[in-house]
């Protein structure tokens, strides 16, 4: 809401008489400067670098943890363009969105440029030789147990010199966070089938039923996903796979089902057992133990518990029963409870009575190398975090990929919690809110400027390694690569060992080339093999899998009943996660800001998101600014009104409202994180991030909704383009 | 008030911007040569030394020896240092000379000659070196000079280079509405693309 009197009418009529006095003085060259541009050369060049011809070279993106291969278009010494890598298996050429926003990662403006030590309220430049140096200090005066990590998801290189740094200092504190993880599942995918992420085959499904895992959008892998949706699309001998999208808030994915049911939240591990039950009375054969478990969610009952139809509950069955193999998959609305452990089995359990286990649910592929594995990050490591902070276990904080000021919720109270840790180190891209806390700043290479070896967390096919080179020149010589500083670090700790390496390509490379063998390159001479691996960006392994758990079992299901409304805050806050912001960790890139949610068209901030039912109940029309207030706090945000989302249910994007960051960020939108009630699941202890009980009142204001979609909405301003057909008129027996 | 003032302030500066870069800019539309200012380059690079006739003391390098991009870019490329230095390293005579001194330094320090620009076309422009050697050099086997010249002006008799013609629209349409073959020994004729796309996209 930006404050000016001059308005867009007067901006135009200024455009409007300047468009006609430049049309009447006429167009000259004006941008012609003989004799003053500089047109600088090469010093020495190699023979495919032709001025103005884009050369492309193999990398691996780093906007989020799926390891996409990526390849960018490099010309006079600029990377300037993003596309997938065909040769790796994880993307097949794909990029999304987000991905290619990665561009503007490297060039932004709001990037930490040299390291900063503060002094006071300012951080004050200095060298990275000062820096390392006090690094030392202030480990080597601390208590060797007490230095600690915290990162986001690392893998590769850069984690194996993290784990030897700590062993070198005899510390054992490094903790893992993100904010949002399909932490849940893979800890009920642990104990249904023995692996925490099964290989998911939606191409050779006939249906996908999908649990709120919004896989085309923000899911583990969505570009892969997105290949292998496609091919479940066409179908095997041409018979379309039909997907089924249940959830409390419509997502990408759900936008792109056959069928969207909206479900009452927290009941979707009731309609999984209800459809256990009607299939095993349909015919399928279920083992007794779990017949027995699952034999009172009758149809009745699971209608009314759930608020899907008996009618669609049975076209849901039939079509499960007719059409095998099928794929069911639990995602962020089904583990996002108190109980998501539960909802996440009970999917799984109905995986296991269809039969997909081995079809659909395949081994993954496990990594040879296991120190190079990635680890992936949960909110209990941030809590474990939080309670060594507590009983003074933590001297030196090293932060690196993790915002946890911003993304923790309120309860934890990260920033008080971090302000009782002397010396706090953070390796930044931005001064994000986490890093402004810090007493030293150090900033880092972006992922195109940097060196890297990333394991992804979901193989698409086999195991793989990928590549992470620069682009091209860094963009400010004060910044280092992370595994720089940790080997420089390990050069003060372990001299004998590591002070061979110059940097930490030296490094990689050395290390790259001790296991050429396993990696496809036992015959070849050192330097072809290196290059042949930077020139593909992936290096295929080869891996074994083991065989997944299919028994099926209800032991230790217990689903508790839908829950009651309060009173007070009646209504239930999801916190949507959106292929734009995902967690907010971009939020300061811009294209991210100005390209319009999938759903909602809106830009540039963020929004209420509520059903027409709830929006009359409560008075309001889209544009209205509304207070959402839980018991942990408020935000404010307009309404948008949207029917794809259950009525008792209100929705905020996160990502948004960030204190800090950058000028593309800061101050834009509401931090739905902060307002998320204190409430975990109960087996995993991870944040129940759909719990938050919130009241909605009218705040005043009502402002033009920014967004692509007009003002008519998804009215079509009767142009008819995309039929719409009431709910009850739709026959899926049709669509199958 | 102070809204419409504030307007009035920008309209009155963008009109008096606009008005004074149109002034400056004005060009006639002909199509006769039309000299470019002189430009002060770092190093004095004597054209007329390395293109220039025999006879004339010149050593007849092919244009495209040292601008060897112009056959397969939109741009013919400054020649990257490493190709003077290719040369001169071997070239013992004038090795002590002031410029071939200086040259040296930069290489030494690994440092670019911060040349600058002569052929300037407006940012509107995409003028495609390539395609015009293709038809010119290849396709046509017009000699390399000649080509080059259609544009660059006899530059093998120019020290260091300086604009001969005038690069303007009306310049460029006056070659591309006349008639040439299309290949040395094919009869049919053609003329340039005069669409507006072709360079202004």
């Amino acid at each position: 809401m930006i404050e000016n009197s001059f308005n867009r009418r007067d901006f135009l009529k200024v455009l409007g008489w300047g468009g006609a006095t430049v049309a009447l003085s006429g167009c000259g060259n004006t941008s012609v400067e003989d004799g003053r541009e500089y047109v600088t050369s090469y010093v020495e060049t190699a023979d495919y670098i032709i001025p103005s011809i884009g050369t492309y070279f193999n990398s691996t993106c780093a906007q989020c943890d799926a390891g996409c291969g990526i390849m960018g278009r490099v010309r006079e010494g600029r990377v300037l363009k993003l596309e997938g890598n065909p040769d790796s298996p994880i993307n097949s050429g794909k990029m999304c969105g987000l991905g290619q926003a990665g561009v503007q990662a490297h060039y932004n403006p709001d990037r930490v440029r040299e390291p900063l030590l503060r002094n006071g309220d300012k951080g004050e430049a200095i060298t990275w030789e000062k820096a390392l140096q006090l690094v030392s200090e202030k480990v080597a005066s601390a208590n060797p147990g007490s230095v600690a990590f915290l990162t986001g998801g690392v893998s590769g290189h850069v984690k194996v010199l993290l784990k030897n740094y700590l062993d070198a200092i005899g510390s054992d504190q490094h903790y893992v966070y993100e904010a949002v993880a399909p932490s849940v599942v893979r800890a009920a995918n642990k104990k249904a089938y023995g692996v925490e992420m099964p290989r998911l085959r939606l191409d050779r499904a006939k249906v996908v039923v999908s649990f709120g895992a919004d896989f085309l959008g923000t899911w583990v892998s969505p570009v892969h996903f997105s290949r292998q949706y496609a091919k479940f699309r066409k179908g095997v001998n041409g018979e379309r796979g039909v997907l089924v999208q249940v959830e409390s808030k419509m997502t990408i994915t759900g936008a792109n089902a056959d069928r969207w049911l909206a479900i009452r939240p927290g009941t979707e591990g009731i309609l999984a057992l209800g459809l256990v039950n009607a299939l095993s009375a349909a015919g399928l054969t279920v083992p007794a133990e779990v017949a027995a478990a699952v034999k009172d969610y009758t149809l009745d009952r699971v209608s009314n518990d759930t608020g899907v139809s008996v009618e669609h509950i049975g076209k849901l069955t039939a079509l499960l029963k007719d059409r095998s193999p099928s794929l069911v998959i639990a995602g962020g609305a089904a583990e996002g409870y108190a109980h998501g452990s539960q909802n996440a089995a009970a999917v799984a359990l109905l995986n296991q009575v269809l039969g997909n286990v081995g079809k659909t649910v395949e081994a993954p592929a496990s990594m040879p190398f296991p120190q190079m594995a990635p680890i992936t990050g949960n909110r209990s490591s941030l809590q474990a975090l939080n309670d060594s902070i507590a009983q003074d276990g933590v001297k030196v904080l090293f932060n690196c990929g993790a915002n946890p000021i911003y993304s923790a919720p309120a309860s934890m109270n990260m920033k008080e919690s971090l302000k009782k840790v002397p010396f706090k180190v953070a390796f930044a891209h931005y001064m994000d809110e986490t890093a402004m806390e810090a007493d030293l700043v150090l900033p880092l290479n972006s992922s195109m400027e940097g060196w890297g070896t990333v394991v992804p967390e979901y193989f698409a096919e086999g195991a793989q390694l990928n590549i992470q080179q620069p682009l091209m020149e860094k963009l400010h010589p004060g910044t280092l690569g992370m595994g720089d500083v940790l080997l420089a670090l390990l050069k003060q700790r372990r001299p004998a060992e590591y002070s061979g390496y110059e940097d930490y390509y030296a490094y990689l490379k050395n290390a790259m080339v001790a296991i050429k063998g396993a990696l496809g390159g036992e015959n070849e001479d050192d330097d072809v093999f290196w290059d042949s691996v930077l020139s593909q960006g992936v290096v295929k392994l080869t891996s074994s899998s083991n065989a997944l758990v299919s028994s099926a079992s209800a032991a230790g299901l217990q689903l508790p009943p839908p829950a009651v409304e309060d009173g007070t805050y009646p209504l239930r806050l999801i916190p949507a996660v959106t292929p734009n912001m995902r967690d907010g960790r971009h939020a300061n890139e811009p294209w991210l800001q100005e390209s319009p949610d999938p759903l909602t068209t809106i830009v540039w901030d963020s929004w209420v998101e509520m059903h027409p039912k709830t929006a009359a109940k409560l008075g309001v029309v889209e544009g209205d600014i509304v207070e959402v207030a839980s018991k942990n706090g408020a935000i404010k945000g307009q309404v948008y009104v949207y029917s794809g989302i259950h009525p008792d249910v209100i929705s905020v994007p996160l990502g948004y409202g960030h204190e800090a960051m950058g000028r593309y960020s800061k101050g834009v939108g509401a931090n739905a994180f902060k307002i998320l009630d204190p409430v975990f699941d109960q087996q995993t202890g991870e944040l129940a991030m759909y719990e938050t009980r919130v009241k909605v009142t009218k705040a005043g204001k009502r402002v033009i909704v920014v967004k692509d979609e007009g003002p008519a909405g998804g009215n079509q301003s009767g142009r008819r383009i995309a039929l719409r057909m009431a709910s009850g008129k739709v026959n899926l027996a049709e669509e199958v | 008030m102070y809204r419409f003032l504030r307007l009035s302030v920008l309209l009155v500066g963008l009109i008096a911007a606009v008005g004074s870069v149109a002034v400056h800019a004005a060009q006639p539309l002909t199509t006769a040569d039309d000299l470019g200012p002189v430009v002060d380059q770092p190093i004095e690079f004597p054209h007329d030394r390395h293109a220039g006739d025999a006879a004339k003391g010149g050593m007849q390098i092919n244009c495209m020896y040292c601008h060897t991009y112009a056959r397969r870019s939109n741009v013919a490329g400054i020649p990257p240092l490493q190709k003077c230095i290719g040369c001169h390293r071997s070239i013992e005579s004038v090795r002590e000379t002031p410029r071939i001194k200086k040259l040296f330094e930069y290489w030494e320090a690994k440092k670019p000659v911060p040349w600058k620009k002569v052929h300037d076309l407006p940012d509107f422009v995409r003028f495609n070196h390539e395609r015009h050697i293709q038809r010119f050099v290849f396709a046509q086997e017009k000699p390399v000079q000649e080509a080059c010249g259609y544009c660059h002006g006899d530059v093998k008799t120019m020290t260091v280079a300086r604009r001969q013609k005038p690069l303007s629209m009306g310049w460029c349409v006056s070659c591309h509405q006349k008639d040439h073959p299309v290949s040395a020994t094919s009869t049919k004729t053609t003329h340039g693309p005069n669409d507006c796309w072709q360079c202004h996209k």
